[in-house]
Order: C-alpha cells, then structure tokens, then sequence
C-alpha cells in the first residue's frame, strides 16, 4: 500500500511537471501521462508502467545473432530410421510455435511455471539452477536445483509436456561442465536462488559467458567421487578439500586410452547445421 | 603322359556321393554381367519401386471385388508395418504414455485363399510388405508377386479373414485402414538373446551371494519332486536359446495416425528390434471388441471419396498445436 501511493505520489508529481512544461513548450508529446489507469473515486490512480519497447536493430544482420540449437534437437547415433526423427521434428517444432523454449545451457538460472489442477492457482513456479540437460527428441528433460528453506530440491522438468505454461531464463551463462551434480555435495550458497531474482539481461549477439567458477564443498564424503577423472569434473576447487596425495591416487582410475577411442567419435557438426537450418525455416514461416 | 594327367585329375575331382546341392544348373542374376551393369540394374529397380511407393498406384486396372458392410462377426485383413522407434505421448490431462512408431511400407494384397481350400472354415488372405529386389529370387517365388502386379515382397504373411472381407489381390493398404481409439495385436520376432540361463529365460530368483553358498547363484536348483515320479517332467524351465520366437503384444490401443507417412503410434512396446517387420491386426480381446466398431470395411481405400486430414488424433490425445490454456 504504501509502495503504491509513493507510485502514485511519483506519477502526480511528474503529470504535474508535464503539464507545466506543456504549458510552457506546447510541443511535449504525453505519453506516460495516459498510461495510468482510472482508479476509483477517492482512489490515486493506479500505475501501470509502459511496456518495454522493442528495439529491433536492423543495423545488425541475422549473421550476428548467435545461433543455437537445442541439443534435442540433434538425433543419436543409432541405426533408427530418420523418418521417426523427422516426424518428431515436426511436433517439437509445432510445439515451439505455441510455447517459447528459450536459449539456455547447464549452469543457467531459469524460472518455469507450469500448470497444476491442485494448486489453488492452477499454477506452479519454482526458480533454479540446472544441473543437468538430457533425453533426445519429444522426451528431453532439464532438472532444476535451489534450496528452499535450509532443503535442497531439484525438479526434473520435461520440455514438451502440456503442463509446462512458461520457461524463461533469468541468468544465461555457461559452467565449466556440462553437468552440474557435484552442486549436491558442494556448500549450499552455490544453489540458493532468489526466487523473485530479476532477469539479467544479455545482449542477442554477444557470446554466452562461461562462469569460471570453482565451488567449495563439504567436507567428504560425497555422493560420488568427483576427484576421479571419470567425472572429469572442472568446477571444484580440489586444493582446498583433498590433499595432492589423494589426487594422485585418484589418477589410479584414469583410463587416458579413452580419448583414442574412435569408435565415441560423433562429430555432429554437418548434421546440426542442417537441422539447425531446417528448424529456423519452420519456425520462421 | 598328359593325357593319363588329366584323366587322373578328372576322377579326383569328380564326387563319390552325387549330391543335389552341389549341382547348380541355373545361374545367378549378376553371373554374366560387368559391374557396372549390375550396379545399373539394381538403381534402376530401387527407383523403379521408390517411384511406386509415391505415385500411390492401384495395378487393378479391371473391377475391384464387391465391398461389404461390417457386421459383428466379420474379421478384417491385418497390415504388415515397421517397427521405427518409440517417442512418448501425453493425454489432455496431462498424463504420460509411450508409443510405438510403425510405418506401413508398401503393403498390398498378394493372393486370396477361398475357405475350402485353406482350411474350410475361413478364406485367408497373403499380404507382402516392403519392396525387396528380384534378384536372387527363384522364379517361382516371383511368379505370386507377377500374378498380383506387384513387386516382390521380403515379408509375406497370411491373415484369417471372413468372406465378407476378402479383397482383391494387388490392393495396396495405407495405415488409414486402423483408426485412433481402436486396439490391435501385434506380432513379431523378439530380439534373439542367444543361449540364456534360467534366471534370465524364466526369471527364477536364483540362490543368495553369499553365506555359505558353493559354486550356486544363478542355479535352477531343484528339478522336481523325487522318488515317486522319479522322472523330470517335460515342458521343465531349463536353461536354452532365448528370443527370436513369434510372440503377439495383445490390446495395444493406436494413438494416432500418420495418412501422409502411414505411420500407427500405438501404445507401449512391441516385441522386435527397430527396423523390423511387425503383423498388426485387430484385437481378438472379447472386452475390447466394442472399441473396434464400424472399422473401415474391408479396408481403407486410397482412391476412394473419403478425403482425410494428415494425421488422425484420439480424442484424449494432447495435439502439439493446442494454445496453452490460462
């Protein structure tokens, strides 16, 4: 209450203003003063803020853009028909076109509502971190992890259902892994998110920033192992929690022929740009 | 001295036991061809059958046999599908199942068996499916496919049929003829496993890890009761080769239908790796035959009048095209 009468107090004090200068220049244009709407007798009127506008920069061409395609996008390495992917394509495409998935990797903070016939508003919003981006096709899913009062929770939230009813990024950034577990085991500053957090805005055409961060964490143990190379974790800050003899020992589980193997080499890159081509076209039409 | 040489080469070579497989008369297709011919040959026919599949041709040039309406008793053709892939399916509430994709390749109708001369109950009807090339075919298999105006088949199955279905050969059948909210069987060889122990093959629980037990964890253990049969009785679960036996997934309801790419969703798995030919036919389920009523009859007809839309959805179905509600 008292937020909005200081609003109203502010608008008053600039209508004022306005219509001085109006008096005074005669060529001021009103445009925020027909933006409050009529409140009831006795009542100031109530603000409404104007709406964002949107600043499309022809100057900068569709090449600066970045582009990305989401990962589920890309089809696996199997000995499937490619009429089963093409035909689920076309419904994620379809359902792209009602519902904006936005941009994000691992490491984002989003924000996602989703439809709930038992809640008292039929809604759902939870705010988090995600840790993980898996599953191909129609099935793929993005799990989200915050802490809500001293209790770690992480929701694992599927990208095409019908229940989700928005999605939207908060924090874009990129993390030194691609999969975020060892957030379970590390303090828990790192996986608090406000929920009201404000939306940090990046520009369209700059790189996405990769947080080069390196969490602290509890003391062990842990859930998993992460010393050992086959998490191949980056985003620990191992000198603070093991010594350099257990770093070493856990170098006994290094297999280095696994980067030899060519039988794990898939290079996507030719496939992504045509579909990346393909799904940009349709969306577009 | 050569000429003892040769006859002596000559009986060496020449078999004590005559048997039939080693004596070949015909030859096989490629035999007198350069490769590049043979290379031209086998385009040729793949284009030849990819431009069949498109173009949608019915070979009956002359009348198509009388059509009958559906009655309770009548029993429909089945269809001969691949197996694609799975992908998941959420109803309007919400509520998430997994389908089956399989793609009806180039089905047509091969022969009709009247009813007395099949069994004398029922007529039979053979279906092939998936173009395969001609050669390396004997002429006999190929002389059913010329009879029908078809290219051969790499699957060919046959389906009981009353005789108020029977269609005439040389009919190509679309995925249309199965509609969404109807159930259907469906049979195919499962993945083959190979020689398989009893856990595994008849899922018995096997013997503890530890505590004393000796050289025994995934043992049958006892093969029956003792002295008074004193024998094993037949039919026992032993250990053997697993999979790559017919086996039927029964009651399975068909989602949604792809006209343009003849695909079925149907619900849950199917028994058979991807890329696999699968027999689809209506359910024989007594508590599900209400769902398959008024089908079309004796199957969906190309040519026809009926002008349907591109995919065919159960009405429960969530359609990715829906707004978002609120």
């Amino acid at each position: 209450m008292a937020v909005s009468s200081r609003r109203a107090g502010g608008v008053v004090g600039s209508v004022r203003l306005l219509r001085s200068l109006q008096h005074q220049d005669g060529r001021l244009f009103s445009t925020s003063v027909a933006r409050h709407t009529a409140g009831s007798e006795g009542q100031p009127p109530k603000f409404v803020p104007p709406s964002k506008p949107v600043i499309i920069d022809k100057a900068k061409s569709q090449a600066s853009l970045r582009q990305f395609l989401s990962p589920e996008f890309i089809p696996p390495r199997q000995r499937t028909n490619p009429v089963k992917f093409a035909m689920e394509r076309k419904d994620m495409i379809q359902r792209r076109k009602i519902l904006n998935i936005p941009e994000f990797y691992v490491g984002s903070v989003l924000e996602v509502t989703m439809l709930d016939p038992h809640a008292a508003s039929k809604t759902n919003r939870f705010v988090g971190i995600c840790i993980q981006r898996s599953g191909k096709g129609l099935g793929a899913t993005f799990t989200l992890r915050n802490i809500v009062d001293g209790q770690g929770v992480e929701i694992c939230y599927e990208l095409y259902s019908p229940r989700m009813k928005h999605i939207e990024v908060l924090k874009l950034e990129k993390r030194l892994d691609d999969n975020l577990f060892y957030l379970r085991d590390a303090l828990p500053e790192y996986s608090t998110f406000d929920f009201d957090m404000k939306p940090v805005h990046l520009s369209p055409t700059q790189d996405v920033p990769v947080n080069q961060i390196k969490v602290r964490m509890k003391p062990r143990p842990w859930s998993k192992r992460w010393e050992r190379p086959k998490f191949n974790v980056q985003g620990i800050r191992f000198d603070q929690c093991l010594t350099p003899e257990q770093m070493e020992h856990a170098q006994k589980w290094a297999e280095p022929w696994r980067q030899y193997d060519m039988l794990k080499e898939y290079d996507t890159s030719s496939v992504e740009e045509k579909i990346l081509q393909e799904v940009q076209a349709e969306l577009n039409k | 001295m050569r000429q003892w040489l040769c006859f002596f080469i000559l009986v060496i070579f020449i078999p004590a036991v005559q048997c039939v497989r080693t004596i070949k008369t015909s030859t096989w297709w490629d035999e007198h061809l350069t490769e590049d011919n043979a290379n031209v040959m086998r385009r040729a026919v793949a284009e030849e059958y990819k431009q069949l599949t498109v173009d949608r041709l019915n070979p009956l040039k002359d009348e198509p046999w009388p059509r009958h309406e559906w009655d309770e008793k009548s029993r429909r053709v089945g269809l001969v599908a691949v197996k694609l892939g799975m992908m998941p399916v959420w109803t309007k509430s919400g509520e998430r199942h997994v389908v089956t994709m399989l793609q009806v390749q180039d089905c047509h109708v091969i022969k009709h068996i009247p009813k007395e001369e099949y069994n004398g109950r029922t007529a039979a009807l053979i279906i092939g499916a998936k173009n395969s090339p001609p050669f390396y075919r004997t002429e006999e298999s190929l002389e059913m496919f010329r009879n029908a105006g078809v290219p051969p088949k790499q699957k060919v199955t046959t389906f009981h049929v009353t005789d108020n279905a029977v269609i005439k050969p040389g009919t190509p059948l679309y995925a249309a003829h199965f509609r969404p909210g109807q159930y259907v069987d469906v049979t195919a060889k499962t993945i083959g496993k190979g020689f398989q122990g009893v856990m595994k093959r008849w899922g018995f629980s096997g013997q503890p890890a530890s505590h004393g037990q000796t050289k025994t964890h995934r043992r049958p253990g006892s093969l029956g009761p003792g002295g008074d049969p004193a024998k094993v009785f037949k039919g026992k679960k032993m250990p053997g080769k697993m999979g790559n036996v017919f086996d039927t997934a029964f009651g399975l309801k068909v989602w949604r239908v792809n006209t343009k790419a003849n695909i079925l969703y149907i619900n849950g798995s199917v028994p058979g790796h991807r890329n696999c030919l699968v027999k689809v036919r209506d359910t024989i389920l007594p508590h599900r035959l209400e769902k398959n009523r008024n089908p079309p009859f004796p199957t969906f007809f190309a040519d026809g009048d009926e002008e349907l839309p591109e995919d065919l959805y159960d009405e429960n179905m969530f359609q990715f095209g829906e707004p978002i509600p609120g």
